[in-house]
């Protein structure tokens, strides 16, 4: 009995003495994907991470500490997001958490992170609500560095009916996904009122691998645009199983299909499927960073995913050094009073504090081309 | 659009029925539900990758090569989960949360050595789809209908004329009695779980074909499960209809209603046939059904 007594006591001494000694740094939270069918991106994300952090502490770190950055996989599954947030805020004791990249994910680890006064910034969460309550008013601790979804709509039907002169369009969605649903009602609301023409809305439940049914009623009435709001997987096999029935119309989707995976999965299927993105590696302000990430890493990263991490660092970190402390609520108002700083993809990032949004950030349209992502072009902020 | 319907329905239904022949083998002579079936169709279309992708063999010789290992991991599968339990002769829950354990081991396994990266099969034909009155039908679709004719003509035949087909279905009547006969129940077993460790290949390499391989591609045979169960548990021409009226069924809900309510409908299809024909519609009376 006395042995046990002392052993814990021993034990708790050693616990508090690495507590004490990790005092001179600033932990940062990541909440990532590292398995699942997200990994591709999360640990892209967690690498990009690293390595920023790796640069900031090389400058001579935030207030004179060392960023760190503690991780846990949440396997892209909301309940395992939730958790995850806990252990970063109760036991980690984080001072912000950058994370998390799908809109349903972040939507239900949100509240872990209001209870526990601790800013929460979304890298890819493009769902307007993740940031805003139904009453209008931003979350105070809830913020994101991405484009929301009724921008990423509003690009997608610009594109389609004045570059693609598309009129008439079908869309195939997920409406056991947030981020799915709702690109898709984007979509719809602003092709529509551009002139164009919505022929079949079709939707299936997530985990769906067999599209044929649906596809073959979209057959029957040819359109000249299929937009696909949906994540890589289904969008791979959408495409290869829409070719195999004879549909010829292009593809659209959204910046979930930004992935290698979507052409492993649909093949020749997917040559020439468009979608929107939020970064692309022919941008120029990206070069040096590419040029780091490879050197470091020997891959490319997955965009884009990586580059809005580290946005959401670089964010966090001119919050620290204008706030002065790691306190979560003076580091909120700092978050949200952010204007015209410097970070990874623009040189101009203003958060809005009526959102918590970041204010015109630029979006890109890729295509796939030979088996490979290729820039079409740009949409500024504004559009 | 009805043709292509009931064309989409048949080949979807095909590979349900296909999977669900490995289901009904298991449960007609051991009275239990493998459920770690679907992780055999799983692990058979990562074997069928390795073979036709990553070794360049043809699809004949990776169909045939995957279906043997998948047979021969199915015997093992059953030497160290099953064997211990049945011959401390454990009621046959057991066995399923056993079969459920199993299932849970293998796909982690995948995700902790493979990993959870998506891979695609070659293409095998120059052109995937053929046309038919309009209404175009996928090869694979046709391959994977007609090898599931072939491996149940097949297997009607081993289990009719062969010494130990007459020998397993001696021990589905009465696993007592043919033992006292001279007939080893645990050979007879093990032939079994190969016959149906060889479906699960075969279904895996038709599969990932036709979709993908991930870790997690196993869940689908929860539908295979339930065409089981609609044409009647242990009854294998019973797996090939239920196999096909779900797929048929499937497809009008997802055309003519919607693609959403899909599963309501189906599931609720199952309980629908359950409560008029509670053995299904091909079943055989057994002592208890789980």
């Amino acid at each position: 009995m006395f042995k046990k007594i002392i052993i814990t006591v021993l034990c708790l001494m050693l616990f508090y003495s690495f507590a004490l000694a990790q005092e001179d740094t600033i932990k940062i939270g990541a909440n990532v994907s590292l398995t699942g069918a997200s990994s591709m991106w999360g640990i892209s994300e967690l690498n990009a991470l690293k390595m920023a952090a790796e640069q900031i502490n090389q400058d001579g770190g935030v207030l004179g500490k060392k960023i760190v950055i503690i991780e846990y996989d949440n396997r892209a599954n909301p309940p395992e997001a939730v958790i995850v947030n806990q252990r970063l805020i109760d036991r980690d004791h984080v001072a912000a958490i950058i994370g998390l990249a799908q809109s349903g994910t972040f939507i239900a680890a949100r509240t872990v992170a209001e209870e526990g006064k601790t800013p929460q910034i979304g890298t890819t969460a493009t769902n307007p609500m993740a940031t805003v309550a139904e009453d209008g008013k931003p979350f105070k601790y809830a913020f994101r560095v991405c484009f929301i979804d009724p921008f990423q709509g509003k690009i997608a039907a610009n594109f389609a009916y004045n570059e693609l002169k598309a009129k008439t369009a079908s869309i195939v969605y997920d409406v056991g996904s947030d981020y799915s649903s709702w690109l898709a009602d984007y979509f719809i609301e602003n092709f529509t009122a551009l002139g164009g023409k919505i022929v079949n809305e079709e939707a299936f439940r997530s985990g769906e691998l067999d599209f044929r049914a649906i596809l073959g009623k979209i057959k029957a009435s040819p359109v000249d645009i299929l937009y696909v709001p949906t994540m890589q997987k289904e969008a791979g096999l959408i495409a290869k199983q829409a070719r195999d029935l004879g549909i010829t119309a292009p593809f659209m989707g959204g910046d979930g299909v930004a992935s290698p995976d979507l052409m492993t999965i649909g093949g020749e299927a997917t040559e020439g499927f468009y979608f929107t993105n939020l970064a692309d590696l022919a941008d120029p302000l990206l070069s040096e960073w590419l040029e780091d990430y490879r050197a470091i890493y020997n891959t490319d990263p997955v965009l884009p995913n990586p580059v809005m991490a580290v946005d959401a660092l670089l964010l966090v970190v001119d919050a620290i050094k204008r706030a002065g402390t790691t306190d979560g609520e003076t580091l909120a108002s700092a978050i949200e009073n952010t204007k015209n700083i410097q970070v990874l993809t623009t040189d101009n990032f203003t958060i809005d504090p009526q959102t918590h949004n970041p204010l015109d950030k630029p979006a890109v349209i890729n295509v796939v081309k030979d088996g490979k992502f290729e820039y079409v072009m740009s949409y500024s902020g504004e559009n | 659009m009805f043709l292509q319907t009931m064309v989409t329905g048949l080949g979807i239904g095909s590979i349900y029925a296909l999977m669900a022949m490995g289901y009904c083998l298991v449960f007609s002579i051991l009275n239990f539900s493998n459920f770690a079936h679907g992780a055999m169709i799983m692990l058979g279309a990562y074997v069928g990758f390795l073979f036709c992708s990553i070794i360049g063999l043809s699809f004949f010789w990776s169909l045939i090569l995957t279906a043997i290992i998948t047979g021969i991991l199915s015997i093992i599968n059953e030497r160290l989960a099953y064997r211990t339990l049945r011959e401390k002769s454990a009621p046959s829950l057991y066995l399923i949360i056993t079969a459920m354990g199993v299932s849970i081991i293998l796909e982690n396994l995948v995700y902790s050595t493979i990993g959870s990266n998506f891979y695609s099969y070659p293409k095998i034909f120059s052109r995937n789809y053929i046309e038919i009155f309009s209404s175009t039908i996928g090869l694979i679709d046709i391959y994977s209908f007609f090898v599931s004719i072939i491996c149940i003509i097949l297997l009607h035949l081993f289990l009719n004329y062969s010494k130990m087909g007459i020998a397993i279905r001696a021990g589905v009547s009465d696993p007592v009695a043919a033992s006292l006969m001279g007939a080893n129940f645990n050979v007879l077993i093990r032939n079994v779980f190969f016959l149906s460790g060889i479906f699960a290949g075969i279904a895996g390499v038709f599969m990932g074909f036709r979709y993908m391989v991930y870790p997690q591609m196993g869940w689908i045979t929860n539908k295979a499960y339930i065409a089981a169960v609609i044409g009647g548990l242990g009854s294998l021409p019973g797996a090939i209809i239920g196999g096909l009226i779900l797929g048929i069924i499937e497809t009008i809900v997802s055309v003519y209603i919607s693609s959403v309510v899909r599963d309501v409908f189906s599931f609720s299809l199952l309980i629908l046939i359950l409560l008029f024909k509670p053995l299904g519609l091909f079943g055989v009376k057994l002592e208890d059904k789980m």
